[in-house]
């Protein structure tokens, strides 16, 4: 059988080190690159195609967990982090093991046996849905930004700059300053996770930005369109309109 | 003292009262008046026992007033009753002592409750004076525990992720390169000690914080190799001046936390240092990735910074952050005498 291919990420040189010390050892894998941020991390996804990711949390530009949410590819996921905060979230997203840094090369080993499992059962059913959080962990901070994929290129997008966000299926349009890009997420998560009093879930498929609104409009009975400043009119539901009335106190 | 001497004019008082009022008897007026006013003074002293006891707890009003009138009234009676007995033990012999007696009867009545008045409202205005002042020494005493508390919760817990994560490198470096790891492990240990053992809030020279300081950035440094440069500019004279401990700490860890975690390029945190001879003025900051939209903090670590120096140096010392140029910089301003 062919070995496993392993892509380490972590900006960390002393954590990078220790891990391909730890894969010499290890029969059936083979170390493929390794990576010092979630950029090159992903451009090395694309290239090597591992089939099992050594992943940190913490890195700058971009987190493991963004880089997850951008991906096409689906390797099974190792995660390796000094915080047990995510121990959660990581395996919400279906992560094989999680590795509270330091750990011992047994350690390792067992992961790695976990994930060649999870490798084989992947082959046969055609792989795991990629990356979705549907709910945000309690007392997790707001978002302060979401990542996107527009083509190959990575954007990191300010909330700030957030216009508005509209229902597709499963998936969600975010409206950006300087354009558009669909994000396989759920609009409970940005309605629980975005800033509050920034944005409003204005209808069951729109959540804008507040700052974005330029007018409400009334439309036909009892009901409100509100016009954005990009000139965009979106319709506002009863509750919707409640909540703008109190947010805005009109 | 003064008591005493207060009981006693009031007796020479009843006396002549007795003598010009009633019986042109000088003997017995003086006897009677100042027989009262001793057993008087001396009732109204024991009454100041279950007074105070009474007032221990804030009693409700109305149980307040009968608790009163209850004390007077055993007050007066056996007052009355003992000036009786003694005075007609002293002149068994004049026999119209009882007359005499009868005829002042309205007039001891009237002193006597004049005189608990008095003496109740005297024991009223003492017990709350002390009350109010024992409010005030609790009060002062509990505010000086709740700011000894804030102190000890704002002075920087070492964030465990730091621990965790150069002990991984510790361990890496074991295996690629353990004359290094065993300095690492030295320079952690020293650091850890002074972060560790100082449980109180005692001020150290700011030399010593910057050496801690030092150890902690070289730390990091190994974990980030070149990508973390430091620069520093002190002036020698300001180094022997005390500040409270680790409170250089969460500027170092914030400089980190948005510059080296944040950016995948080489930052560098400088730090100046520069006093005169009233404040002492310590400068640190960071370049940070102007790209990087920074993951949102709880931001403590700076707050618990300001309030610890408001607890401190009251509103003598100041902090002020400033990002511009695509560097985040604190200046810090602590007055020189306050903690010699």
């Amino acid at each position: 059988m062919e070995p496993l291919k392993i892509l380490i990420i972590d900006d960390e040189a002393p954590a990078r080190d220790i891990l391909s010390h730890y894969l010499k050892n290890e029969e059936g894998f083979t170390l493929a690159g390794e990576c010092s941020d979630g950029f090159a991390g992903l451009k090395a996804i694309r290239e090597i195609k591992p089939d099992i990711l050594l992943l940190d949390i913490q890195m700058p530009r971009l987190t493991g967990f963004e880089m997850l949410e951008v991906m096409d590819e689906n390797p099974v996921i190792i995660f390796t982090t000094a915080y047990d905060q995510y121990a959660l979230k990581a395996f919400e997203l279906n992560a094989a093991d999680y590795l509270l840094k330091p750990f011992t090369a047994e350690r390792l080993s067992a992961a790695l046996q976990k994930a060649r499992l999870k490798c084989e059962a992947g082959r046969q059913d055609g792989g795991t849905p990629s990356a979705v959080i549907e709910k945000r962990p309690a007392g997790a901070p707001s978002l302060t930004r979401v990542v996107v994929r527009k083509g190959t290129a990575i954007n990191i997008i300010p909330v700030d700059e957030i216009r508005y966000i509209e229902a597709q299926d499963d998936y969600v349009m975010v409206y950006y300053r300087g354009g558009k890009a669909l994000k396989q997420q759920r609009m409970k998560f940005y309605e629980e996770s975005l800033p509050d009093g920034k944005f409003a879930r204005i209808h069951r498929s729109h959540i804008v930005s507040i700052g974005e609104i330029a007018r409400l409009e009334p439309y036909g009975k009892e009901n409100y369109v509100a016009v954005l400043k990009g000139g965009e009119r979106l319709p506002v539901s009863r509750a919707g309109y409640r909540y703008l009335r109190e947010e805005l106190s009109f | 003292m003064a008591w005493w001497l207060v009981w006693l004019l009031l007796g020479a008082g009843q006396s002549l009262l007795f003598y010009y009022g009633f019986d042109r008897n000088p003997a017995l007026s003086i006897t009677d008046g100042m027989v009262s006013m001793v057993l008087f003074s001396a009732l109204a002293l024991a009454a100041w026992f279950p007074l105070k006891f009474l007032n221990r707890n804030d009693t409700r009003f109305p149980l307040l007033i009968i608790n009163l009138l209850a004390i007077s009234a055993v007050v007066l009676l056996v007052w009355m009753g003992l000036v009786y007995l003694i005075l007609s033990g002293i002149f068994p012999d004049t026999g119209n002592y009882g007359a005499f007696w009868r005829g002042t009867i309205s007039l001891r009545l009237g002193t006597g409750v004049l005189l608990s008045i008095l003496v109740f409202l005297t024991y009223y205005l003492i017990i709350s004076y002390k009350n109010l002042s024992d409010r005030r020494l609790g009060e002062s005493k509990l505010e000086n525990i709740l700011r000894e508390t804030e102190l000890k919760m704002l002075r920087t817990q070492i964030n465990p992720h730091f621990l965790f994560n150069s002990l991984n490198s510790v361990s890496a470096l074991t295996i690629t390169d353990p004359d290094k790891a065993r300095e690492m492990v030295i320079k952690l240990s020293e650091f850890m000690r002074y972060a560790l053992a100082r449980k109180d809030e005692q001020p150290v020279t700011l030399r010593q914080e910057l050496e801690n300081m030092k150890l902690y950035i070289d730390i990091e440094k190994t974990r980030f190799g070149e990508r973390l440069i430091t620069n520093e500019t002190l002036s020698r004279e300001c180094l022997e001046l005390k500040i409270p401990n680790l409170l250089l700490q969460p500027l170092y860890e914030n400089a980190i936390k948005y510059g080296v975690h944040e950016s995948t390029g080489t930052v560098e945190i400088a730090t100046t240092v520069y006093c005169d001879s009233q404040s002492v003025e310590i400068t640190i900051s960071n370049n940070f990735d102007h790209d990087a939209v920074m993951p949102s903090g709880t931001g403590t670590g700076l707050s618990n910074v300001r309030r610890r120096l408001d607890l401190v140096y009251g509103r003598e010392a100041s902090m002020i952050t400033r990002k511009e140029k695509g560097r985040f910089t604190i200046t810090m301003r602590l007055p020189v005498n306050t903690l010699q």
